[in-house]
């Protein structure tokens, strides 16, 4: 037994140091700022470094096995995380009116987090032998997979994840090689069915979300209050902020969600636009990491794979920051590997630990 | 399986879409650090503000209103503390309960409870505080100590109400204050540059001004600067920490020439009958004895009044809010004859030898009218002196018969008929000094030559108030020369009003004056009844206000079984003499007779004046 799991280090440990330290220095950072955020709760920032010291072993741990093994269990894991939404949607934890927490005991898991993965992963498996361009037949069938997917999370509803969980799927389908004309065609049938989509599928508090974005003063204590509170919370930070746990929006309660989604705000407000360059600076550096990455995998699943969870970083990061800042609307978004949490904060490392994976793991090119 | 030549151009293919995406992003990122940076740096310090803003409140602190005195600093109208309850609406979410929970160990009173029903909802809405009960026992106080931890909304503070040592006094003089509100409150906070927004209220009734007589007039200097509090709040609205404080000014406190003494003596002698006194120091025009009677209670007004008592304020038939001593027009009647003779004798058409065959009646040559006096067969062969003193009116008939009418206005103008002749007063009326074209323009009538020899004894439309009386009293006084009046010196003291008379000098002045002491002393004189109660000279001269014109004693019997046709009572009077200190006037309406009725009211008030000197 115990050789066994020895010999899985046979040929050494499979570790790519940029990504590992720079990620540990960002959730080292995350939980200087979390203490902040939550006003010097020691009680959560103790939890959330558990959550961190657990998700950098369990980044490690996933990085090990080689590509193959997440290519011939892709479906296998795909199938067991659209169960665990499938369940939460029936007996999951209810909390502010959404289902979107399976009760564990010691945890409770938030399904849509683990679908996230597992569903580029998949679908990275599933196109990466399809020749170029890919063919409308598997394109229909990778959409109504992903708009399947993407249906049982919006109806938790998490809004959010549903929407991260839909342009990871459409980014392994554009880096798989999807047929320039199907993009021009659906996009233009996107275009006209928007007002369809305004009317039938958002809440009500979802289309008011989106219409404060656009004049947020129009009530600024009502369903702007947290877009005018953010903006001035980082705006009054200037250029070196106002000192760590000196924010005032942030101490005072003026900002919500500080711990979750407001939380680039409080360091912006604490640390002026200088800690925002510091941060975002890390942020870039494992983006184009992942960018260097992906261009050098070994082969054609890895990059897919590679590009799809980098994007899905990419795109939640930029999320955030474009909701705090007021540039989109508020949908509950993570800032990864700064923002509380337990399954969003872990499937990062998660994400991340694949992406070392199928970096790492190189096999001899025939030339 | 895809062959090599199409692995190399997938990966090529991968390569670009990538790349693409991250620049697209790359963009996109763009945008959102230009926003960062515009909110960071080039709007850094609007968000700076927001920020302090939003995290610091603003609250006004209410100065005290100044302290009014008498002319002896004894204090008139003082801040009284009393130990109130007191909530705040805006915290209190089943006001029933709460009010029924404390009745119970606090008794409340009915027009408390119905003021806080009609206020609660306003009160929150601005998050002012209520008052369910001002001055606490020292038991209800204890009562309420034991069981404050069941009511967190509810507290015990120190509040003030305004105060008038003598409410019903100086109803009209010093006036009341009253809830200020709504726009007004605007505008005179904005005086001060700050908005009405909460307040840390030193008053039980919050926002207060002067609404009238002195505390209005004086109501700027009264009032004093709020002052604020700055507090540092959470999102909440809790106050955390004071940050800033600039405390409150209170108002200057106003020293008037209102002497209590006088003013007592004035109140008892008029016994509520419907009139008014003014008294002056002759010295300086400060008005030392104001009344208007009846009166009321001026801190009733300024501490809440049922809708019951309001109303039985306003509708009694005495009309004690008027006030008489500066709004009331009542004809001088022949109080007028000393101004007459002496626009005689300025104008020489008399002269103190002059004499005239008085009949009892004049008779006027254009149209054979007949002008009646008071005595039945007349005063005979009467002079300036003996008129005055017997207060012959065809003496005074035949003198304006001979005056031009534009010229005997001016003259009355300058003894402050027609005009107002008070510094600091609250709304004071101008009385009428009726000219020809106001005739026109008004009656649709020309000026007959009757109105004139009318005026003459101080009838028809020529009106004016108890304070132009007392003014016109001041000037006879005063030989020609009174300084304006006011109830505050240390502003108006020193406007001087000179009459130049140029044909009437020094020796006339005391003439007129012994003729008016002769009102009382002279054996003949009208006001002869006055004689015992004083022991000093006093010049005089009474008036009796015709209100229904009647031609026989008989008539004016049946006529006065009415009691608002019965003449007013009137009378100006000055002294001590020769050296004269004060001057008065008296007007009690319907009163019969200016020399025994309006006379010993005036007396009063003088002996007041010149005892406590």
């Amino acid at each position: 037994m115990i050789r066994k799991f020895l010999n899985l280090f046979r040929n050494g440990v499979y570790f790519d140091q940029y990504l590992f330290i720079s990620i540990t220095l960002l959730s080292l950072m995350g939980l200087v700022f979390l203490f902040s955020a939550s006003q010097g709760n020691i009680e959560t920032t103790i939890k959330q470094s558990f959550f961190v010291l657990f998700g950098l072993i369990l980044m490690f741990a996933v990085s090990q096995p080689d590509p193959d093994f997440y290519k011939n269990n892709s479906l296998l894991f795909f199938l067991i995380s659209v169960l665990l939404v499938v369940i939460t949607l029936l007996t999951g934890k209810e909390i502010n009116g959404a289902k979107r927490w399976l009760d564990l005991g010691f945890f409770t898991l938030q399904t849509s987090e683990i679908i996230k993965i597992t569903l580029p992963v998949f679908l990275a498996s599933y196109l990466f032998d399809k020749s170029l361009p890919i063919s409308f037949k598997n394109t229909i069938v990778s959409l109504i997979l992903i708009f399947f997917i993407v249906n049982l999370v919006r109806i938790q509803p998490d809004l959010g994840t549903s929407l991260v969980i839909l342009i990871a799927g459409l980014y392994i389908l554009f880096l798989a090689g999807l047929s320039w004309r199907f993009i021009g065609v659906s996009a233009g049938l996107f275009t006209l069915s928007l007002p369809y989509i305004w009317n039938n599928f958002l809440e009500p508090f979802q289309k008011q979300r989106i219409l404060t974005l656009f004049d947020p003063n129009s009530d600024p204590y009502g369903s702007g209050w947290n877009i005018t509170q953010s903006k001035i919370a980082i705006g009054s930070g200037g250029f070196t902020g106002k000192g760590y746990q000196q924010g005032s929006q942030a101490h005072l309660d003026f900002l919500p969600e500080t711990e979750t989604d407001f939380i680039f705000s409080v360091i912006a407000e604490e640390f002026g636009f200088f800690g925002v360059c510091v941060l975002l600076g890390i942020f870039f550096f494992i983006l184009l990491r992942c960018l260097y990455l992906a261009l050098n995998a070994r082969d054609r699943f890895c990059r897919l794979t590679i590009g799809g969870l980098s994007l899905l970083f990419l795109s939640t990061v930029f999320i955030n920051l474009s909701m705090v800042v007021g540039i989109i609307p508020v949908v509950g978004m993570p800032l990864p590997f700064i923002s509380k949490g337990g399954s969003s904060l872990l499937s990062f490392y998660i994400a991340f630990g694949i992406i070392i994976s199928m970096a790492t793991h190189k096999k001899l090119m025939r030339r | 399986m895809i062959d090599l030549q199409e692995r190399f151009s997938e990966r090529k293919n991968f390569f670009n879409r990538l790349v693409l995406v991250y620049i697209l992003f790359g963009i996109l990122f763009g945008f959102v650090i230009y926003n960062t940076y515009s909110l960071q740096v080039s709007s850094f310090s609007d968000y700076e503000i927001a920020a302090l803003k939003n995290k610091s409140r603003e609250i006004l602190v209410q100065p005290k209103r100044g302290i009014i005195y008498d002319r002896n600093g004894k204090i008139l109208v003082n801040n009284e503390p009393s130990y109130n309850l007191i909530f705040k609406p805006s915290q209190v979410t089943n006001l029933d309960e709460l009010i029924n929970e404390i009745n119970i160990f606090i008794p409340l009173n009915e027009k408390d409870i119905s003021l806080i029903n009609k206020n609660f909802k306003k009160a929150a809405s601005l998050n002012r505080e209520l008052t369910l009960k001002q001055n606490l026992s020292q038991e209800e106080i204890s009562k309420f100590e034991v069981r404050r931890h069941k009511y967190e909304n509810v507290f015990i503070a120190e509040r003030f109400s305004r105060k008038n040592v003598y409410p019903d006094l100086f109803s009209h003089s010093i006036g009341y204050v009253g809830i200020l509100e709504g726009d007004a409150l605007e505008q005179k906070l904005s005086n001060q540059s700050i908005k009405p927004k909460e307040t840390i209220f030193n008053y039980s009734s919050g926002f207060i001004e002067g609404k009238t007589g002195i505390e209005s007039i004086y109501d700027d200097n009264l009032r004093g600067k709020f002052g604020k509090r700055i507090y540092e709040v959470d999102a909440s609205g809790k106050l955390l920490n004071l940050l800033n404080e600039i405390p409150p000014v209170n108002g200057d406190d106003i020293k008037t020439s209102l002497d209590i003494e006088s003013q007592k003596a004035a109140y008892e002698a008029i016994q509520s009958r419907r009139g008014a006194i003014v008294a002056v120091d002759l010295s300086s025009g400060a008005i030392v004895t104001y009344l208007s009677s009846p009166s009321f209670s001026t801190n009733q007004m300024a501490n809440g009044l049922s809708n019951e008592e309001f109303q039985a304020l306003i509708t009694n038939e005495n009309k004690p809010f008027f006030d008489r001593a500066v709004q009331g027009r009542y004809s001088p009647a022949s109080t007028i004859k000393p101004a007459i003779g002496l626009f005689g004798l300025e104008n020489k058409i008399i002269d103190w030898d002059y004499t005239i065959d008085d009949p009892g009646f004049f008779v006027l040559p254009e149209d054979n009218r007949i002008y009646r006096g008071w005595k039945k067969g007349g005063h005979g062969n009467i002079n300036l002196n003996d008129a005055i003193i017997e207060s012959s009116n065809t003496f005074f008939f035949s003198l304006a018969y001979q005056s031009d009418i534009d010229n005997l206005r001016d003259h009355l103008f300058k003894f402050g008929f027609g005009r107002n002749i008070c510094a600091d007063c609250f709304l004071p009326d101008t009385g009428l000094l009726p000219s020809p074209e106001w005739k026109m323009n008004t009656h649709n009538f020309g000026w007959f030559k009757g109105d004139t020899v009318n005026m003459g004894v101080g009838q028809g439309y020529l009106s004016a108030t108890p304070i132009q009386l007392a003014y016109y009293a001041a000037m006879l006084a005063n030989k020609g020369k009174v300084n304006k009046f006011s109830f505050v010196q240390d502003f108006y003291g020193s406007e001087k009003d000179i009459f130049n008379l140029e044909n009437v000098d020094e020796v006339d002045w005391n003439k007129l004056h012994s003729s008016m002491i002769g009102v009382i002393d002279n054996p003949k004189g009208t006001a002869g009844r006055l004689r015992a109660l004083k022991d000093y000279k006093i010049a005089a001269k009474s008036g009796t206000v015709e209100l229904v014109s009647t031609d026989t004693k008989e008539d004016y019997k049946i006529i006065r079984e009415t009691e608002g046709n019965r003449d007013h009572a009137i009378i100006i009077a000055f002294g001590p003499m020769p050296n004269p200190k004060y001057a008065v006037s008296v007007v009690i309406e319907n009163g019969e007779s200016g020399g025994s009725v309006a006379g010993p009211v005036a007396i009063a008030v003088m002996n007041a004046l010149i005892e406590n000197d």
